[in-house]
């Protein structure tokens, strides 16, 4: 076995071996197979005519990026963009409590609150998506047990009807990405220098200064971490929000779908996904923008 | 410990090159629609193993087997899928010389204009798409579409998740052939399905019974088979054709050009038109049985069920409508999007 082989060592600076080039093989392999070239694909792809079901034309058009930036596309890339920040926005709020206490818990409770966190990861996510659908539903758990508590006809007057609805989106997201949130806080929290805090009390900082100050700017990668990690995939979530929102809420996951299935049109489906590409890469830059910034 | 897992590994993989060579059966079908008692039936009785894999759209298998792309012995296309497939020369003429048990087709569903002359395809189960109708709930008498698009029901409709489908509905209403999808018949739609699509709850194609039966709509525009599963359930789910005209569909079987298993897929066709099979089918998936012969084994429950056997109505069958899809696609995409 050949001890310490990198890419680049980063203490000596001396260039890769070769065994670490053959140990890198693989994965490279893998990412320009899949990755890299099925993108370059569609990059192509995005910019021919489509003549027919799941035909093209290999003629430049640059008409696709026309259509994208049409009303009908910007609306629904802007109600993805709103639904996926809403997103992120509550999982970072509910995120950082749950994550703040985790990581300053002892670590014999810390271990089992974390498991908890993973514990949904046990059970395929479509399951717990339709486990949600039961619950929701106009006859489903949630109306069951306020008729059993006499919620419903005292307090509300008529079962509350969730399912189908933006709001049984949100929840579904929320629920799906939040862990996604918790972890990177967790790990950010848990490196916290308790004598920095000290320090800040000690220098006659309250607790909200201190938190604002010292905790916050700490804790800042691993937020912008999570936002990443989070804004990101519920961005283009699809199947799921169609289902929970009974196809009314149509985001662009659905669409770029449609346009490779019912529609057959390659080359427009090409420009809605490269278009979805440049924003997450905006995304991914923005983030790690500010949170070296934070630094 | 590892050398073991090695050593298995090995194993697995000279077992999997064995059975390599035994011949497999490629079935490309739709979701929800082959019992798995008939898939065993088959491997039990001739030895052939069946590989099923599924798709819930005409168009999910249409960008499958696109050329090139993965190889299959049947296919499930419905009628306007064939079309398609003929006019690209993707199937493959069957041999009706070994699939005797055609003979049970019911006569009218013999040689159907999507396939003059029945070279390429036998019919499998067909149905319509028309209005359930809970009448626990809805006491109006309801008709056709125009009765179900109506104000008091919005946000208690479910319809199948099918831009065609639902355009459909708007043209005959209209009294527009439903297979001209030209841009001015489109524009002529449009109004009606601004009016319409808010008022609908829920789109879902796989499973739209679940809505129906959970209270959360009581009005569906979906497939006779559901529709017959519901009124199996509660007779209080009443199937409608609608007056202004229905949907016939026609799923068939098929073999694709590419096939390299031919015998094995004749062999699989047979097999379904067999009577006793075909019952098997429709115990399960109560569509319309185009077998003839299969029908005589049903019980008169079966037959007496009005999604299954509804009463003649004005029917109309689908066409491939060839680059209109993504004009439909596109209207479907900008009404869609302003619902919410």
């Amino acid at each position: 076995m050949t001890p310490n082989v990198s890419l680049q060592s980063s203490e000596t600076g001396r260039p890769a071996t070769r065994a670490a080039w053959l140990l890198f093989a693989p994965l490279g392999a893998w990412l320009v197979l899949f990755i890299v070239a099925p993108t370059f694909i569609l990059f192509v792809y995005s910019f021919f005519h489509g003549i027919g079901v799941r035909e093209v034309q290999a003629t430049f058009t640059p008409g696709n990026y026309a259509r994208v930036f049409g009303p009908a596309y910007l609306r629904i890339f802007g109600r993805s963009i709103l639904y996926a920040g809403a997103t992120t926005v509550l999982c970072a709020l509910i995120g950082y409590p749950v994550a703040y206490y985790i990581g300053r818990a002892d670590e014999r409770r810390r271990n089992r609150l974390l498991l908890l966190v993973m514990i949904p990861f046990w059970t395929s996510f479509l399951i717990r998506t339709f486990a949600w659908y039961t619950i929701l539903q106009r006859q489903g758990l949630l109306n069951g047990l306020l008729e059993a508590l006499h919620i419903i006809p005292t307090l509300l007057h008529a079962p509350i009807e969730l399912l189908y609805s933006p709001t049984a989106v949100m929840i579904t997201l929320v629920y799906t990405y939040l862990p996604f949130m918790i972890l990177p806080i967790y790990a950010s929290v848990e490196k916290l220098d308790n004598s920095l805090l000290e320090a800040a009390s000690d220098l006659g900082a309250g607790p909200m200064q201190t938190f604002r100050r010292v905790t916050l700017p700490l804790t800042g990668p691993g937020i912008a971490a999570g936002v990443i990690m989070v804004f990101v995939p519920a961005i283009a979530m699809f199947a799921v929000t169609n289902l929970m929102s009974g196809g009314k809420v149509r985001l662009i996951g659905d669409e770029i779908e449609k346009q490779f299935y019912s529609a057959g049109d390659l080359p427009f489906g090409s420009a809605l996904g490269m278009t979805l590409l440049a924003l997450f890469m905006l995304t991914f830059w923005l983030a790690t923008r500010s949170a070296a910034k934070g630094k | 410990m590892r050398n073991g897992l090695i050593l298995g590994l090995l194993a697995g993989l000279l077992v999997a090159s064995g059975c390599h060579k035994q011949e497999k059966l490629h079935l490309f079908a739709w979701s929800e629609y082959v019992p798995q008692e008939v898939i065993d039936g088959f491997t039990k009785e001739t030895g052939i193993p069946v590989d099923y894999e599924v798709y819930d759209s005409n168009e999910a298998m249409l960008a499958k087997l696109a050329p090139g792309s993965a190889q299959y012995d049947v296919i499930q296309p419905s009628e306007y899928a064939v079309e398609h497939l003929i006019h690209r020369e993707m199937l493959a003429p069957l041999d009706f010389s070994q699939i005797p048990n055609v003979a049970n087709l019911a006569p009218d569903m013999r040689d159907l204009p999507y396939d003059p002359g029945q070279k390429y395809s036998v019919p499998y189960m067909t149905g319509t798409v028309g209005i359930v109708v809970n009448t626990e709930t809805v006491k109006d008498p309801i008709h056709g579409f125009a009765d179900v698009f109506q104000e008091k029901y919005r946000g208690r409709i479910v319809v199948v998740d099918d831009d065609r489908e639902i355009v459909s509905w708007a043209l005959s209403t209209l009294g527009v052939p439903i297979n001209n999808m030209s841009p001015e018949n489109l524009a002529k739609a449009k109004p009606l399905l601004k009016r319409w699509l808010p008022l609908i709850k829920v789109f879902d194609s796989n499973d739209p019974k679940r809505p129906l039966l959970g209270g959360d709509v009581d009005i569906g525009i979906i497939y006779s088979g559901d529709a017959a599963m519901l009124y199996q359930q509660d007779h209080k789910f009443q199937y409608i054709l609608p007056t202004e005209g229905a949907h016939q569909f026609i799923d068939n079987l098929c073999v694709p050009a590419g096939s390299q298993n031919k015998a094995a897929a004749y062999a699989f066709i047979n097999y379904i038109l067999r009577p006793d099979v075909s019952k098997i089918i429709s115990d399960k998936f109560p569509y319309t049985n185009p077998n003839a012969a299969a029908r005589k084994l049903l019980s008169p429950e079966q037959l007496a069920n009005p999604a299954s056997y509804p009463q003649a109505g004005h029917l109309d069958v689908f066409h491939d409508i060839g680059q209109s899809a993504a004009d439909v696609a596109a209207l479907m995409t900008e009404l869609r999007g302003q619902s919410d």
